[in-house]
This record gives structure tokens, C-alpha cells and sequence, in this order.
């Protein structure tokens, strides 16, 4: 339960309009620090949940498929150019920002991970590394402003960090084959 | 003989319906009780349709990807008129945007000169388009307008330097500032044209030519770095003859 409160500090820091204001003022924060902390304070807060409606995860997300699709789907959303747009011009998107992510996205992926398999949750770590490439591939491609609110130069910075994410996760994948697990654990 | 055979068809047909009702209604709880019992799978079907409508509906029907396609996609439903400006153009001349798009086509940029990254590009692939549209539509149709918004810098002494670099003759194609603030304001923001000034003293805006039809109305919006599209576009829509309402 202390996590849950944890993640509820995290999330009204988050939602503070001047914190707000100032992690999407630079756009590479807005996507890569922004976004992954506010669905990061749904995985603390999901803890929470689960001690509440331990019942309604239990029926509607048995096998943890759903929850993760869930998150599948809240995660490309706001990999849309436009949404990070309008999140800035249209107050309801802004809303929409701050509770899909930690309580679509965060809480059912904490609710998911440990019922799914380890198979599984590879798909999540490849679903995750090729939506970094398109990403780093669009943002570092695109020969003009795909973002009306960020300058050109922002939008290749975001590009560059999204390929050093999906690196990231690619020497994961790599050092999964080549060191045996076993010994760690 | 001919009687009863009625009624019995008529009863028969009366059984029929209720049977079909107790069917409906029995598939129906049966159907609850499958979902009952597969809630996950049901769950897993509505998170992809709730996912699909998402997608659909923020994007305008899978339409429009990032806010400038959703504009162009927008702006091309609305038409809306361009409000009246006054323009000081290359020669000092002034006059209102009425008075020179007067049963005109007019094709509608914006720019301005101390810009090094886009409004170049932007300039020389208008002075493509303009070559490419069919010579007896030039001045007589259609009229090329580069407007700058950055008024204070751009007097027509600097307009007429730029004219010169890019070959626009004055006439057919003008280049032309807005002096009046509120004017240029009110255009912009027509027309969802967003300009932010960077650190170096440069402002970005999104880049598109517009096409005004005869009525005032803005008709098309199309992508400026598609020279060959743009010019396609404008040019059947000239032959054509025809105004969009």
C-alpha cells in the first residue's frame, strides 16, 4: 500500500500545471520522461486497485492479455504526432493525457505482468523496441515540422533519443541469449 | 374443408413466432452467460474496439496523423473566407486582398525574408508551380501572392530585393506585407497558420500554398514540397472552370 502512495505523490507532482508546463515545454522530455513517468505512477498506484477490486482483475483480466493490449493501445496513442500537439492546444486532450496513462496504461500493465508468461512478456519488450524505431525513424526522417508546437531541431533530438531507447532494449534482448540467467538468480 | 385448413395454417403460424421468440431470448442469456464466463476474452475484444474508435476518431478517420494534415483536412472542410487585408506590396503599391483577387484564382503563401530554412525552399518551389501552370491562366485566372508576416523588417525595399532573387515578375506573382498587425493576425489565425519564434532571431511556421478560389473562399490547401502535385491540382482545377461553393 505504501507504493500506491508513493505513485500518488508521483502523480500529483506530475499534474502540478508549472511541472506540467515545463516537461512538455521540451519535447523530448514531454514523450520520453513525461509520459513513461506518469505511467510509471500508475504502476505504484495499480497496487491500490488491486487491494480494492481484487475481483474485477481477477474476472477481466485473468489471463492478463486484455490489460497488456490495453496498454498497447494507450502507449501508440500518444506516439501520434498530433496528440502530443494537441495535448498543448486542446485542454480535453491534456486530460485525457493524464488519466489514460497511469490508469489505462500503468495499472493494467502492473496488473498483466506477472500473469503473463515470459514469452508474453517478451512481445511487450519487442512491441515496445519497434514502436521506439518507428518513432526514432519518423522524428529523425521527416524533412519538415510534423509537430506544430516544437521546433525542427527538438523533433530530431526526440527522434535520436527514441533509436537510443530502442538500442537500449536491443542489447537487453542480445544479453538474454548470450548470459545465462541462472547464475544470477 | 377450406375453413378449418385456415386456421390451422393461421394457428401454426402463431406457434412458429413464439417458438422463435423462446429461441431469441434463450440465445440471448446464453449469450450473457458466455460472455459471463469468458469475460476476459470479451474484455480483450472491447480493449481493440475501444482502441479502434480511439484511433479513428482522433485522427479524423485515420485521415490525419499530425495536427498540420489535420488543418489542411479541416480547413478544406470549413472553406473559409479569407478576411480582407490591406497589402503594401514590392512597389509601394497598396491595395485590398479584395481588390486584387477580383474573379481571380489567387495561390497564397507566407514567408518571410531574413528566413534561411523554409521560406527559400518555400519561394523556389513556387516559382516551379508558377512555371508549370499553363501561361494563358497567368494574371488573367490565377495571381501568385507571397505574403510576409514579418511586417517591420520586410519594407517593399526588401520585398523587391527578394523578388528579384526569385524571378517573380511583380505583377503575376506579388510579394506583398501586411502592415497592419490585427490584419495580419486575423489572416493567420484564418488560415491556422502557427508561427513560433526560435533563439536565433528566426520564426518557424508551418508551410503550405493555399489556393483562394474566385469567391474568396480558401479552396485547397496543398503541400508545398510537391511541386508537381500542387501545380496539378491548381491546373485542373482552372481548366475545370468551376468554383467550389
Amino acid at each position: 500500500m505504501k507504493q500506491a502512495v508513493y505513485g500518488l505523490l508521483l502523480y500529483g507532482f506530475l499534474v502540478l500545471p508549472p511541472v506540467a508546463a515545463l516537461l512538455e515545454s521540451i519535447m523530448i522530455v514531454h514523450m520520453h520522461m513525461q509520459m513513461p513517468l506518469l505511467v510509471l505512477s500508475g504502476i505504484f498506484m495499480a497496487r491500490f486497485f488491486q487491494i480494492h477490486f481484487p475481483r474485477f482483475f481477477e474476472k477481466w483480466n485473468k489471463n492478463g492479455v486484455p490489460g497488456v493490449l490495453l496498454f498497447m493501445v494507450i502507449w501508440s496513442y500518444w506516439m501520434i504526432p498530433r496528440m502530443m500537439d494537441e495535448t498543448l492546444s486542446v485542454q480535453a486532450v491534456e486530460v485525457f493525457k493524464f488519466i489514460s496513462l497511469p490508469f489505462l496504461a500503468g495499472v493494467s500493465l502492473r496488473d498483466s505482468w506477472s500473469k503473463l508468461g515470459s514469452s508474453a512478456q517478451s512481445m511487450v519488450f519487442v512491441f515496445l523496441t519497434v514502436v521506439f524505431l518507428f518513432m526514432a525513424w519518423i522524428y529523425i526522417g521527416a524533412d519538415k515540422q510534423i509537430c506544430n508546437n516544437y521546433l525542427e531541431v527538438e523533433q530530431k533530438t526526440l527522434g535520436w533519443g527514441s533509436l537510443a531507447f530502442a538500442l537500449i532494449m536491443i542489447i537487453y534482448f542480445l544479453q538474454l541469449f548470450y548470459i545465462d540467467q541462472s547464475e544470477y538468480k | 374443408m377450406h375453413h378449418p385448413g385456415r386456421l390451422r395454417l393461421k394457428h401454426g403460424n402463431t406457434s412458429g413466432v413464439t417458438s422463435c421468440i423462446t429461441i431469441t431470448s434463450e440465445t440471448f442469456k446464453e449469450g450473457v452467460v458466455m460472455i459471463y464466463k469468458h469475460r476476459t476474452a470479451f474484455a480483450m475484444i472491447l480493449v481493440v474496439l475501444f482502441g479502434m474508435t480511439l484511433f479513428y476518431i482522433s485522427t479524423d478517420g485515420f485521415r490525419a496523423f499530425t495536427s498540420e494534415s489535420a488543418r489542411s483536412y479541416e480547413l478544406m472542410q470549413k472553406n473559409p473566407a479569407v478576411p480582407s487585408v490591406t497589402l503594401e506590396d514590392s512597389q509601394e503599391r497598396t491595395y485590398s486582398f479584395d481588390e486584387l483577387a477580383e474573379d481571380k484564382y489567387v495561390l497564397l503563401t507566407f514567408m518571410y525574408t531574413s528566413c534561411t530554412t523554409v521560406c527559400p525552399q518555400l519561394a523556389m518551389n513556387m516559382a516551379e508551380v508558377y512555371d508549370l501552370i499553363p501561361g494563358e491562366y497567368v494574371g488573367k485566372e490565377i495571381v501568385f501572392l507571397s505574403i510576409s508576416f514579418d511586417p517591420t523588417k520586410d519594407d517593399p525595399e526588401t520585398l523587391a530585393k527578394y523578388r528579384r532573387a526569385f524571378g517573380s515578375d511583380g505583377q503575376t506573382w506579388r510579394m506583398a506585407r501586411i502592415k497592419d498587425q490585427e490584419e495580419l493576425e486575423r489572416l493567420l489565425e484564418k488560415l491556422g497558420v502557427v508561427v513560433i519564434p526560435n533563439e536565433y532571431g528566426e520564426f518557424q511556421h508551418n508551410a503550405a500554398f493555399y489556393l483562394v478560389g474566385k469567391e474568396g473562399r480558401l479552396q485547397e490547401v496543398m503541400d508545398f514540397t510537391n511541386v508537381e502535385a500542387a501545380a496539378g491540382t491548381v491546373t485542373a482545377i482552372l481548366e475545370k472552370g468551376e468554383n467550389r461553393p
